[in-house]
């Protein structure tokens, strides 16, 4: 799970540019409102002892302002950000975190020597609890180096305080650290898996759009490509229209012009070559840096809609269930020829999938489940991962 | 669908894990402390709570029901050895107080996330919460002690089973917009091909915006400049209609028709070409027949290769005009390209000329067609194109 995902670049994809722009908006939100559901029991759990040791014998007055203090934080982070983005402002976390700092404090104060008579730090630990509420709004990072510091800071403290020979309310201390410490880091496990998963599963249906592309096409960013040159060359000819750019041009206008009349020559002959899984595999952060297609003739364009979204399906889950160092080759045709009685309204040409670093058992079910939509496959373990033979047999174009 | 489920259980997994290592690991701790657990019982308890970190582990890998229950058997077994084991009947000391607390809130409660996907799990979740309160409340009773380690338990388990359900919401809810996103995705691409394919099918546009560029490459030199910023005006123009979605229909010049006939006609186009090589110095005749009816693909190669060919006399010859004839038989419109220049020797056709074979020749085949060239140094060239009615 190291490598992690950087947010896509799609020249001109207004979708995916909006969804990249606001990608708490995409369910963030919603998962940040049940890291807060969960944070706020633990509050619960922690202001249930505040008020139990109080029972039991006067606390002091530094923890009381504590739980103050932490109960206007927690109503300012939550009330002023959520009404104002789905991430919070800088300036309020700074806020916060300052805010949070002077709560440990005051809540170390007053409890400072006090373990042996049972009263322990509870609004200090609470600010995990809100940390964790915040997981979703700020980077990860930034939340971990908070609940860090807040376990060292409780930590220094519980070493440095003077217990005599009693070492036993050491452990309630280690409980009050692990109180503060694992909630923001389960927060932020399961913020970061969301994350990733949402990356992945975007990358994903936003390549499979590919799948009902036509045998060759052009790809989304050639055509780009092709209106930004045209507005470029519009540009250039109307300044020398209008007179902005003045004749004859300079050496450097001239330039200009002559590699856009290449780069537009190159795209306007380039035309439609690449097949769907071309682009899938190009168009895709996730699938860029590990797939390796090997199609010269273009096969991969004569596979139904149905055999292309499970090769697609294959090669990402080989590649997304093993992070790392994995590498996906495939390779299409040649075309079998046929022999015998046979119906050539078929064409038949072998995929090979080869794997670096996927071992076979950990392959997930739903891969062989694609690959048998594609076509009868043999798999084989070559020197330690995975290589899948698949037939693949197609409606023969010549006679559609 | 099976996809979403799966995603959700992964996730819900990994809090389990998660949660469940932080708390093992922290139960150790509160074990090590000096004095707080006594050796025997102290060494089955380690052991125990290895036992548990492993169970944890590998239900956050597998997920398997067998590891849930291994992970709270092995938490409960540890539960009641200390509370039962160590001084029977006395006050549990803050160590072992402290070791019970984060082994029933955390390192078992954590199981709870995984159980709240399936009515089944639900039950099995009350069940094992019910188990470890009793043996939580049977240690306390039996040993007095707080309840404020009853109270963590409750919330431990209570925190992270809302957790799991939450997430077991989020994920299904994210993934089908997402769903939702490819499908709005699909139909940008689409919209995409179409323009691309709009935009490559521009093609005779884009041949007189390349001719123009062309020009500028080389600084617009030779060029009446008044002619030429006429003709960027023209493309900048046409340009600009086909950026906004237009087929521009120019009235200058009929060779930029992009509206998809199926028939155009040769002669008013080839007007429009005769004023485009006017303005940049270039006079070209033209005899024979004006009135020849053409499928456009043709017209369009027809008219780039008549443009190129004009192009080349205009840059190679020297000099200023052109004489074009057009005659057409049953089959064939034919077009003969003259100038009296310097003419060229036809063995040494270098890689400068290697652009004729492409643009004209290549595109002339394309529509069925073919070109010949004629040439020898001081007398002049001859161009034939052909292409089939």
């Amino acid at each position: 799970m190291s490598r992690r995902l950087h947010p896509l670049r799609r020249p001109g994809n207004h979708t995916v540019d909006t969804v990249l722009a606001d990608q708490n908006g995409l369910g963030g939100r919603h998962l940040g409102l049940g890291l807060s559901l969960s944070a706020a029991c633990l509050v619960l759990y922690l202001f249930g002892r505040f008020l139990w040791e109080w029972f039991v014998q006067p606390v002091p007055w530094q923890s009381v302002s504590a739980w103050l203090l932490l109960v206007v934080l927690g109503v300012l982070a939550h009330t002023t950000s959520r009404s104002l983005a789905t991430t919070m402002p800088t300036w309020l976390f700074s806020a916060v975190l300052a805010g949070s700092g002077l709560v440990v404090v005051l809540d170390l104060i007053g409890c400072w020597g006090l373990a042996s008579q049972g009263i322990y730090p509870t609004a200090a630990p609470a600010v995990g609890a809100l940390l964790m509420s915040l997981v979703t709004r700020r980077p990860s990072r930034q939340i971990l180096i908070a609940a860090g510091a807040l376990g060292a800071a409780l930590s220094v403290a519980i070493i440095a305080e003077d217990r005599g020979d009693n070492l036993l309310t050491l452990a309630p201390g280690i409980l009050t650290i692990a109180l503060s410490v694992i909630p923001p880091g389960v927060g932020v496990a399961v913020a970061r898996a969301f994350r990733r998963m949402v990356t992945r599963e975007l990358d994903l249906v936003l390549v499979q759009s590919t799948v009902s592309q036509p045998r060759f096409a052009v790809g989304m960013l050639a055509s780009e490509e092709l209106a930004r040159l045209d507005l470029d060359a519009e540009t250039l000819l109307d300044d020398v229209a209008q007179g902005r750019t003045p004749l004859p041009l300079s050496a450097q206008t001239a330039n200009t012009a002559a590699s856009l009349a290449t780069q537009l020559r190159l795209h306007l002959i380039e035309g439609q070559t690449e097949t769907w899984l071309h682009h899938a595999v190009t168009e895709s952060a996730f699938l860029g840096p590990a797939v390796t297609l090997i199609d010269s003739t273009g096969l991969a364009g004569l596979l139904s809609p149905i055999q292309r979204d499970a090769l697609l399906l294959t090669i990402w889950l080989l590649v997304g269930n093993t992070a790392g160092a994995t590498t996906v080759k495939v390779t299409l045709g040649p075309i079998t020829p046929l022999h015998g009685v046979t119906t050539y309204q078929k064409v038949r040409f072998p995929i090979r999938v080869t794997t670096t670093g996927v071992r076979r058992r950990r392959v997930d079910p739903e891969t062989w489940q694609a690959i048998r939509m594609v076509g009868p496959h043999v798999d084989s373990n070559p020197e330690g991962s995975l290589r899948v033979d698949i037939e693949c047999s197609v409606d023969n174009p010549a006679d559609a | 669908m099976q996809r979403i489920f799966k995603e959700r259980d992964r996730m819900l997994r990994r809090i389990s894990q998660t949660a469940g290592l932080a708390g093992s690991a922290t139960t150790l701790l509160c074990l090590l402390v000096p004095g707080a657990v006594g050796g025997d019982i102290l060494v089955s308890c380690v052991l125990l709570v290895l036992a548990m970190a492993g169970g944890q582990y590998l239900l956050g890998q597998t997920g398997a029901l067998r590891w849930i229950l291994c992970t709270v058997l092995t938490g409960l077994a540890t539960i009641l050895m200390l509370g039962f084991g160590s001084h029977p009947g006395q006050t549990l000391n803050s160590g072992e107080e402290s070791a019970i607390s984060i082994i029933a809130a955390t390192a078992m409660g954590s199981v709870a996330a995984v159980l709240v996907i399936s009515r089944k799990r639900v039950i099995l979740l009350i069940a094992l919460f019910a188990a470890t309160i009793a043996g939580v409340l049977a240690v306390i009773v039996f040993a007095p002690s707080s309840p404020l380690t009853l109270y963590l338990t409750a919330t431990g388990w209570l925190g992270t089973a809302l957790l799991g359900w939450w997430v077991g919401q989020s994920v299904p809810r994210v993934l089908h917009r997402i769903a939702a996103i490819g499908r709005a995705h699909r139909a940008e691409r689409h919209a995409s091909e179409l323009e691309a394919q709009r935009r490559q099918d521009a093609r005779l546009l884009h041949d007189t915006v390349l001719a123009t560029l062309t020009l500028l490459a080389h600084s617009g030199v030779g060029v009446n400049p008044e002619a030429l910023r006429q003709q960027a005006g023209d493309d900048a123009k046409l340009l600009r209609q086909l950026r906004l979605g237009g087929l521009p229909t120019p009235r200058r010049s009929g060779v930029y028709t992009l509206e998809p006939a199926t028939e155009s006609s040769l002669g008013n186009t080839l007007e429009s070409v005769r004023q485009r090589f006017g303005r940049m110095g270039l006079e070209v005749d033209w005899h024979g027949s004006g009135q020849v009816l053409l499928p456009s693909n043709v017209l369009d190669s027809f008219l780039l290769a008549l443009g190129e060919c004009l192009e080349n006399v205009r840059r190679h010859s020297g000099v200023k005009r052109a004489d074009v004839t057009i005659t057409d038989d049953e089959n064939t419109v034919r077009a003969m390209v003259t100038d009296a220049g310097v003419g060229f020797d036809l063995g040494k056709i270098g890689n400068e000329r290697l652009g004729f074979a492409e643009s004209v020749v290549a595109r002339l085949r394309d529509v069925g067609g073919n070109a010949r060239l004629f040439s020898s140094p001081g007398s002049g060239t001859t161009v034939v194109l052909e292409v089939p009615k």
